[in-house]
């Protein structure tokens, strides 16, 4: 009735729940080899069931059909990697929930690379009973996707790995060792067209190794961390006026065809002195107007050698601050910008110029010459 | 013949008659507004392209309309055979291709031509910067050395006072939706947009007064958005910008004008400007419109009665008589007529009693305070003040000072 490997597990069971009780009686404080235990017993008590189900796989003698249909009269199956994948990834996905999103699509690409190879698997298997001819027709589906993918895959790892030896090395040792690395190659390509005899596996241990030592070095470069990079602070050049001002100088500001195409006024800082164009406007080269409650765009163009910011003042203005009328001056500038750079500032004045004590003014901090600017 | 083509033709006569007299319309001998009159160099321009070309397009309709009619009629269905059938005719095509091809490239290079003549900014004389909003148009004159030489901004609404002659540059935009400017006798239009400055040449040869209308759908008041270009000559464009720019003069203390100054400043200076205007205090009293007011302007009042019309040129200061004769005065004696402003026997304060007593009910606007919720509370327009009669009278006599 029972057959013999169903009575190993039964063994097994009774020991598991023997087990399970001493402990459970002795242990009291600790459940945890407890609950183990009667885990253990369940697993058995079901791979039991499932060998006496099978009948141990055994193959009757009275059963002549079964010689040809017993699953232990066929040739074993090729052994698959893609289970054991696809478990992967199945145990990527709460750890991906966990440490982050990234982690979660890894594990769901690796979930559908797993399905797609194991279905295309399983199928060649079953296409014939010549695993040789099965096997052919899998890489004939297979290889034309798997090859470009794994190359692409290998070749970003060899080119991720570079990037970060190149970061991590100081920018001087950076270039000798990447000229190094380049002579190397160079003189191991020559020694291979003039030898032609050198053998394959030689070809590809030496391959190896470069990868596996590039790959090495970049894991290790990119654990340790990229050098310090210099970031170059242009100083302010009226503190005060406009806070003081932190990175470089955005040069794409002065390639904005909008506000190219529609400006008020261009202001040029030449040899010391300020002066503006605008289009149509004769004369008036130190006076412009700007329209109240309307947006004035205005182009800063440097053509000196230092650095130079604009600067617009617009008076004070009472600003409702908290509940409280808070006279606030209403001063905006450019970032400083080098020889031939160009800045854009866009001014709304919302009082004419005649409110003010004061002009309106542009003008260039550490320069002597200032633009008006009137507003009716 | 069935009844419903007796129908048709009971029809066909009336609805005939009145296409011809829409059609004979387009022929007014003194329409304001009409392109065929061109007053100004750049019209010209325009219409010396558009002459021809509406020539050579009138010719094409004619001979391709007989053509069709001749086939329609020879080869009527008389109950004949169908004729035999044949397929293409490369010549005849090659030819009926060609042709418009050479007709198109024959329009397109006075066309491109006559695009880059309009567009042209280097040569200007004088320069005007022109907003517009709703519903009226605000010009504003920037310092420089054009227009026979302007010391300091000048601002002004709904008429264009330029210097007859000379190559004026307008510089084009909006403080709130798409406007467009159109002196039809001056020029073609261009769309006022916002954030953007587009230029318009102008040039009036003779002294005199040429009207247009925003051509742009712009809400509800757009058909009360119109203006006018006044070109004054050089002497008379001079003592225009002097006036413009002649210091306030405060009315005599105790009159009713100085009465109506101090409500002016209570009621209309958080909105309206008139530069010079002290407060109680003696200190300068400066509008804000844009706390007030959607597009952030509102008409400047210093010069109000130096203008003939106000609220978009919509509405006239002067009487229907004195501006008829203004409009026929010969260009010689225009800018004089024009400099006088509104006489004491010219001015019509009924437009303006009607404005100041219920402004959205002349003129359509957003002026609704219970309905600002998308504007956040600006008004779009002038909103009803719920003056006194006694007040209007007091203001009246305080506007109508503004010259
Ligand atoms: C909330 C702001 C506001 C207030 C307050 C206000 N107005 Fe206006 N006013 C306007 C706007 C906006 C217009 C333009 C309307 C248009 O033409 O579409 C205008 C137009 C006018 C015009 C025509 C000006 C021109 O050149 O076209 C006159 C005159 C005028 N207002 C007088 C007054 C007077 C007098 C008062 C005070 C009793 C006053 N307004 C108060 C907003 C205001
Ligand atoms: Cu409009």
């Amino acid at each position: 009735m029972f057959t013999t490997g169903s009575k190993l597990f039964i063994g097994a069971t009774t020991l598991a729940v023997v087990g399970a009780l001493i402990f459970g009686i002795t242990q009291s404080d600790s459940k945890l080899g407890t609950i183990g235990l009667v885990s253990a017993a369940i697993a058995l008590v079901f791979l039991m069931g499932i060998n006496f189900w099978v009948r141990d796989s055994n193959v009757s003698p009275t059963d002549t059909a079964a010689l040809t249909t017993a699953p232990a009269s066929h040739e074993a199956p090729p052994r698959s990697m893609w289970p054991m994948v696809a478990a992967l990834g199945v145990a990527l996905i709460p750890v991906g929930l966990v440490v982050g999103r990234a982690i979660t699509w890894m594990a769901v690409i690796v979930i559908l690379v797993a399905t797609v190879e194991w279905m295309v698997q399983s199928w060649s298997e079953r296409a014939s009973a010549d695993s040789a001819y099965n096997a052919s027709i899998r890489k004939r589906i297979m290889h034309p996707l798997e090859l470009p993918v794994l190359g692409a895959l290998g070749l970003g790892l060899i080119i991720f790995s570079f990037s970060r030896i190149m970061l991590r090395l100081p920018a001087a040792a950076g270039a000798i060792a990447f000229g190094a690395v380049a002579s190397i190659v160079l003189l191991f390509g020559s020694l291979l067209a003039a030898k032609r005899t050198v053998g394959r596996s030689v070809v590809g241990t030496l391959c190896t190794i470069g990868a596996v030592g590039i790959i090495g070095f970049g894991v290790t470069s990119a654990i340790a961390g990229g050098r310090e990079i210099v970031k170059h602070e242009i100083p302010s050049f009226a503190e005060g006026t406009c806070g003081t001002e932190h990175g470089e100088a955005d040069h794409n500001a002065s390639r904005a065809i909008a506000l190219k195409s529609n400006l008020a006024a261009t202001i040029v800082l030449q040899n010391g002195t300020l002066h503006a164009d605008v289009i149509g406007v004769i004369g008036a080269k130190t006076t412009i107007t700007l329209g109240r409650s309307t947006n004035s765009y205005i182009r800063f163009v440097n053509l000196d050698d230092d650095k130079h910011r604009l600067v617009a003042d617009l008076g004070v203005d009472e600003v409702n601050i908290n509940g409280t009328a808070t006279k606030v001056p209403q001063q905006s500038c450019t970032q400083a910008v080098g020889k031939d750079g160009a800045q854009f500032l866009v001014l709304r004045p919302t009082r004419p110029s005649f409110s003010s004590t004061t002009p309106f003014t542009l003008s260039v901090p550490g320069v002597d010459s200032t633009i008006t600017i009137e507003v009716p | 013949m069935t009844t419903n083509q007796t129908r048709h033709r009971r029809w066909a006569l009336p609805l005939a008659g009145f296409g011809a007299l829409v059609v004979l319309s387009g022929c007014a001998k003194d329409a304001p507004q009409d392109t065929w009159q061109p007053a100004g160099d750049n019209a010209r321009k325009i219409d010396n392209l558009q002459q021809p070309v509406f020539m050579i397009a009138g010719l094409v309709l004619v001979i391709v309309a007989a053509v069709v009619g001749y086939c329609v009629f020879k080869f009527r269905d008389k109950g004949q055979a169908i004729p035999q059938q044949s397929h293409g005719k490369p010549a005849l095509e090659i030819a009926l291709t060609i042709i418009p091809a050479l007709i198109l490239v024959g329009i397109g290079i006075p066309t491109v031509n006559t695009l880059f003549k309009l567009a042209k900014t280097s040569d200007t004389q004088c320069v005007v910067n022109v907003t517009g909003q709703q519903w009226w148009w605000e010009y504003d004159y920037p310092v420089q050395d054009g227009c026979g030489g302007i010391s300091a901004p000048i601002v002004t609404s709904g008429q264009l006072v330029i210097p007859a002659g000379q190559k004026v540059l307008l510089r084009i935009s909006s403080r709130d939706v798409i406007h467009s400017y159109w002196i039809p006798k001056l020029n073609g239009k261009r769309d006022a947009v916002p954030g953007r400055v587009q230029t318009l040449r102008l040039q009036a040869d003779q002294p005199g007064i040429y009207a247009g209308q925003c051509t742009e759908f712009c809400g509800l008041s757009h058909a009360y958005m119109r203006m006018e270009a006044v070109s004054l000559d050089a002497a008379g464009f001079k003592s225009w910008v002097e006036n413009q720019l002649a210091p306030y003069e405060a009315p005599a203390a105790g009159s009713t004008a100085s009465q109506g100054e101090a409500l002016f400043v209570s009621q209309c200076s958080r909105c309206h400007q008139v530069n010079g205007i002290l407060g109680a205090d003696g200190t300068p009293v400066i509008s804000r419109p844009d706390k007030y007011v959607y597009s952030g302007a509102v008409p400047n009042l210093t010069n109000l009665m130096t203008r003939t019309t106000f609220a978009g040129a919509a509405y006239d200061l002067m009487t229907q008589d004195c501006k008829t004769a203004l409009w026929n005065t010969p260009s010689a004696q225009f800018s004089a007529k024009y400099l006088e402003g509104v006489s004491p026997e010219c001015l019509d304060t009924v437009q303006l009693r009607q404005w100041l007593r219920n402004a959205p009910a002349k003129k359509p606007m957003y002026a609704d305070p219970a309905k600002l919720v998308e504007t956040g509370g600006k008004y779009r327009g002038m909103p009803n003040l719920g003056l006194t009669e006694d007040q209007i009278d007091k203001l009246i006599s305080y506007l109508t000072e503004r010259k």
